[in-house]
């Protein structure tokens, strides 16, 4: 069902095509970047957590955002190009390369948390001092995982359409303030609640915030209980992906989707 | 090669696209794109499906190759049915579509193809071996780590054939394989295709150009409004036209309100135009041509005839008597 070759193929093609084509840069580093700075400025007088919550908000939107364009891109830009049924006609599953790409794209998504982290520092002066630093890496990783596959439940629609797009752009943003990276779960009102506790990277921005605030903790579910629930929906989600791929392809197989743009 | 195994064996294959879903304004209509197509293609052999645009082609290799499910009928390549052994078809076939579009161009060409090796799990010695072989066979070596971006139209068009054949295909489906290359490259690529028909791998091929099919094909099949008009070799289809003869008029008010006149003078089996600067060239496959000149001089008097001579006819009247004719 997966193909780990694939998923390196396409990985390595990700960044190829990174390292090639700078335009890339805006989306994955400038706007989480220009996100932060902003975020910063405003909460500059709250002084304390409340400056590194911020840090985190952009660190994690940065990956967000990073995942959510590499999604819009990867099949898209195959659908545009013409390789979309070059890919289809090989044996390796379709998710195995959305998949690969979309977990470079969360790599660099790594950076610009990093890149994020080194600004509050140095520029803005702010203790990042994380709590529990090993904690912090494992957070991160995992939800940079669950960012990818996010990616691939976007990613699988453009099998059958290339209209996907405006609709994922439409979605980035409610995700940011759902997942609570923005703002404290807490503070959204009941209704969207939800919501937030579907999406994996809620679970993950907690399992951050616990790693790396002292005390916090406002749903009590201590730090193995954020990450068990990030591994939880991530893999409901993969299971999602998966499908949704074989559902799309077979759609597309008989309307004779592929090859329209 | 004549009672060679079939590989590809359609039956009945059809496909109807169905209504394009639309959120505004009209929805768009079903389309019967292959209809009732019955054809085997056997072991080693070139064999063309051969028709004017729109005729069904490329939805007929599309099913064959695992991309399109059939509305109805069925397929099996190498013994395999299309629909439910896909997978492990898949890596037993390749398809290679004329045009530009169907390659990474940011990638060099090198890259491209390790990309599609990988896609087809090649372990890793056979793929570096392979790709150097292949990137020699299509003339690729010296230009292997410049971006495709900057290949010129016949590069494109070479890397997309290497790519076909990364998994060292049994099969090989090329889609109009020459189309939009100029003359000298597609001189180039039908060699090409030749010596891969040499090395054994079994080619279907479409193309809507009668020279390349009779140029190329052991058989073939002429296609049109998804049907199979006609199935053979070449010279069969020649057999076609051989009690006829052609009767062959310049002139330079020809128009189609003419070509279907003609069409319906007894004895014409089909017309075809040739619009040429300023004038224009009417074919006419009839069964008596020095007896039908009368008759045609007097019907196009008034159309400012420049020629009317008899000529033998050739493989292009056979096509379009077969296309267009009854
Ligand atoms: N994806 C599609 N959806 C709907 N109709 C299609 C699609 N692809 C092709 N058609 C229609 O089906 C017919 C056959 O097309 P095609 O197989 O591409 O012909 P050819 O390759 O011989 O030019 C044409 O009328 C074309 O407009
Ligand atoms: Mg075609």
């Amino acid at each position: 069902m997966m193909s780990v070759r694939a998923m390196k193929a396409a990985l390595k093609q990700q960044a190829i095509h990174f390292f090639v084509d700078p335009q890339w840069v805006i989306p994955s580093i400038i706007a989480p970047f220009i996100f932060t700075t902003v975020t910063l400025f405003l909460f500059r007088h709250t002084g304390g957590d409340l400056m590194l919550y911020a840090v985190l908000g952009g660190g994690v939107l940065g990956m967000w955002g990073n995942t959510i364009h590499s999604s819009s891109w990867s099949i898209g830009y195959d659908r545009m190009n013409g390789t979309l049924e070059a890919i289809m006609v090989t044996p390796a599953p379709l998710s195995s390369v959305v998949f690969g790409r979309c977990l470079w794209n969360a790599f660099l998504g790594l950076l610009n948390a990093l890149a994020v982290f080194l600004v509050a520092k140095f520029a803005f002066g702010i203790d990042v001092t994380v709590r529990d630093p090993l904690g912090f890496l494992v957070a991160l990783a995992a939800t940079l995982l669950s960012l990818a596959v996010l990616g691939m439940v976007f990613g699988a629609f453009y099998v059958v359409t290339r209209a996907s797009s405006a609709l994922f752009q439409m979605l980035e943003y409610p995700i940011y303030v759902l997942s609570g990276a923005m703002f404290p779960l807490v503070v959204l009102p009941e209704w969207s609640r939800p919501f937030s506790y579907a999406l994996p990277a809620t679970w993950g921005a907690e399992a951050l915030k616990i790693a790396s605030l002292p005390g916090y903790d406002p749903l009590g579910l201590g730090y193995m209980g954020a990450l068990g629930l990030t591994a939880l929906t991530t893999l409901v989600f993969l299971l999602v992906s998966l499908w949704l791929f074989s559902f799309l392809e077979g759609r597309a197989k008989v309307n004779g989707t592929l090859v329209r743009y | 090669m004549s009672d060679g195994e079939a590989v590809i064996e359609a039956e009945g294959l059809t496909k109807v696209y169905p209504a394009a879903f639309r959120l505004f304004g009209d929805g768009g209509r079903e389309k019967l794109a292959v209809d009732n197509v019955t054809f085997n293609v056997r072991r080693g052999e070139i064999f063309g499906l051969l028709g004017p645009n729109g005729a069904g082609k490329t939805t007929t290799v599309k099913m064959l190759s695992t991309l399109l499910i059939p509305t109805s009928g069925k397929a099996t390549v190498l013994g395999l049915d299309v629909v439910r052994d896909a997978g492990k078809l898949r890596s037993r076939i390749n398809l290679v579509s004329g045009g530009e579009r169907g390659l990474y161009f940011r990638l060099t060409g090198r890259q491209n193809l390790e990309f599609f090796s990988d896609m087809y799990h090649v372990p890793r010695e056979e793929k570096r071996r392979r790709i150097t072989n292949l990137l020699e066979i299509v003339g690729l070596t010296e230009a292997a780590d410049v971006r495709v971006e900057e290949y010129s139209r016949g590069m494109k068009q070479r890397l997309h054939l290497a790519r076909g054949l990364v998994n060292e295909p049994e099969v090989l489906f090329l889609d109009e394989p020459t189309l939009g290359l100029d003359p000298e490259i597609s001189r180039e690529t039908r060699a090409l295709i030749r010596h891969l028909s040499e090395e054994g791998v079994t080619i279907l091929l479409t193309t809507h150009y009668m020279f390349e099919a009779d140029e190329l094909c052991d058989r073939l099949a002429i296609i049109s409004e998804g049907r199979i008009k006609a199935l053979g070799s070449p010279y069969s289809m020649k057999e076609a036209v051989r009690n006829d003869s052609i009767i062959e008029v310049e002139a330079r008010e020809l128009g189609e309100a003419q070509r279907r006149e003609l069409a319906d003078l007894p004895g014409v089996s089909a017309v075809s135009v040739e619009h040429l600067e300023g004038r224009q060239r009417a074919r006419i496959v009839v069964a008596n041509a020095p007896g039908l000149i009368p008759t045609v001089a007097a019907m196009l008097e008034s159309r400012r005839v420049i020629s009317i001579r008899v000529d033998q006819p050739t493989l292009e009247d056979a096509y379009i008597k077969l296309v267009n004719g009854r």
